[in-house]
């Protein structure tokens, strides 16, 4: 078993790593270089990045920042947002990336999964799925950050996105989502049942939350705004982990 | 600057190169790319990388004239440095794609990871020393950062090993043609540090500036 994976998560717009205040508005915290660099250094086992500019124009100038991020950094790192076709999976990876996430445009045609996989190998393509708990389903799949739902359940989603060829699944719970009230456990208990590794994202507060996710299945766990904040340094808490007899790189 | 060897770096649209030329350029090492034979640098090391499937890989190298070159280019004493699926080309065959050959120059086969284990083995795993190697000291358990689905199997001569539901070669040497199933340019410092230690050993030198005329 390879050791179990701490990630921090950036949102990217225009270039810039921002974080959301409270649904007022972005505040800018650095260049994409700067903080992989700083993440490396505190031994974040991989880093994910999610571009989140609205444009086209806005994504075409990440080839370039990525190119600078796989040039400073010495971990993997995955870089997702608004990836639609095998063309745009093929630019962030000859730009450096190593693997690209699907989400929405995945759930509108599935067929590009497969056509990713395909073409570079399922160990390249990350599906990321948002889910929320529903009486009907157990847990739905939602697009466009939560806020759109659809008619899929997350379990036939997964199981569904393993055969179409991801090589792994980033799932966040919507529900959990900046809450910092732990991660959505049963959640993880089934969706680790699946033969491709398991990041878990939303939720995370404190130190047990990681170490509850990482005991319930999830082979990675992620987190944004706890590391970008230092609210849990990474070495802190991989030391924690460790001294709870998780394998885990130090 | 003093000629240093260049390293060459075999560009055929299967490679993250950007990373592995930044990890030399970190380590000082000077590399050019090359899409054909003829690009390649007169002497230094050769490093293969490669991502994705063996056939696609295997068939864009036959493309670019590399498959044919590369033999030739050991058979001279070229040292060839393969990288994840680098090195699973360097061998026999693959499972992958049971109809195609590998380069043979490392004996043995590359098998499909499982059952039981999640594959592709995405992370990071611990190596272990099987057999000692001038240029490559014992690990002590260092974490190397790994995504593959398919591993060669380990022979007498593999100098690291590690493990994911079965032992497998993560480093297997033939004289001057090593192959590295880890990433040495995405596993933090001593990815970087066994990069260095192969490639040194392989003829690869840091430019040294030339003494001031006087």
């Amino acid at each position: 078993m390879p050791a179990k994976r701490v990630i921090p998560c950036l949102d990217v717009k225009q270039g810039r790593v921002v974080k959301g205040v409270q649904f007022k508005g972005l505040r800018d915290i650095g260049h994409p270089v700067e903080l992989a660099r700083r993440y490396d250094a505190e031994s974040a086992d991989e880093l994910v990045f999610l571009d989140i500019s609205a444009s086209l124009e806005a994504r075409g100038t990440r080839e370039s920042w990525v190119r600078d991020v796989a040039h400073e950094l010495s971990i993997p790192f995955t870089v997702g947002g608004g990836v639609s076709k095998v063309e745009d999976a093929r630019s962030l990876l000859r730009a450096g990336a190593d693997k690209v996430a699907v989400n929405s445009a995945a759930s509108l045609r599935p067929a590009l999964v497969t056509e990713l996989a395909d073409a570079f190998g399922r160990q390249c393509v990350v599906a990321a799925v948002d889910v929320k708990r529903d009486p009907e389903l157990g847990w739905r799949v939602y697009l466009k950050g939560g806020t759109e739902p659809t008619a899929r359940s997350a379990r036939d989603w997964l199981w569904e996105l393993n055969e179409l060829g991801a090589g792994e699944i980033l799932l966040t719970s919507m529900d959990r989502d900046g809450t910092g009230d732990g991660f959505d456990l049963p959640l993880l208990d089934w969706a680790s049942e699946l033969p491709i590794p398991l990041i878990a994202s939303g939720g995370a507060g404190r130190e047990v939350h990681f170490l509850e996710a990482l005991e319930h299945g999830a082979d990675a766990v992620l987190a944004a705004t706890l590391f970008h904040e230092n609210l849990l340094p990474i070495p802190r808490l991989k030391a924690y982990l460790a001294e709870h007899d998780l394998s885990i790189r130090i | 600057m003093s000629a240093a060897p260049t390293i060459t770096l075999i560009d055929y649209d299967a490679g993250n190169l950007a990373s592995l030329e930044g990890a030399l350029d970190r380590l000082g090492l000077v590399h050019r790319r090359a899409a054909t034979p003829e690009q390649a640098a007169p002497t230094g090391p050769i490093v293969l990388p490669g991502v994705g499937h063996f056939d696609a890989a295997q068939r864009s190298l036959a493309e670019r004239g590399w498959w044919r070159a590369l033999p030739e280019l050991v058979a001279e004493g070229r040292p060839l440095l393969g990288i994840c699926l680098g090195l699973q080309l360097l061998a026999e065959g693959s499972e992958e794609a049971p109809r195609a050959a590998g380069l043979g120059l490392i004996p043995g086969i590359v098998r499909r990871l499982g059952p039981g284990v999640k594959v592709p083995h995405m992370g990071w795993s611990q190596v272990r020393q099987h057999m000692a190697h001038p240029a490559l000291p014992d690990p002590k358990g260092a974490w190397l950062y790994f995504v593959h689905s398919y591993a060669l199997e380990p022979s007498t001569e593999s100098v690291y090993l590690a493990d994911h539901g079965r032992p497998f070669a993560a480093i297997e040497a033939r004289g001057m043609v090593m192959g590295f199933q880890p990433h040495p340019e995405k596993s933090g410092r001593p990815g970087l540090l066994l990069l260095q230690s192969a490639l040194t050993w392989m003829g690869a030198r840091t430019p040294v500036p030339e003494e001031p005329c006087n």
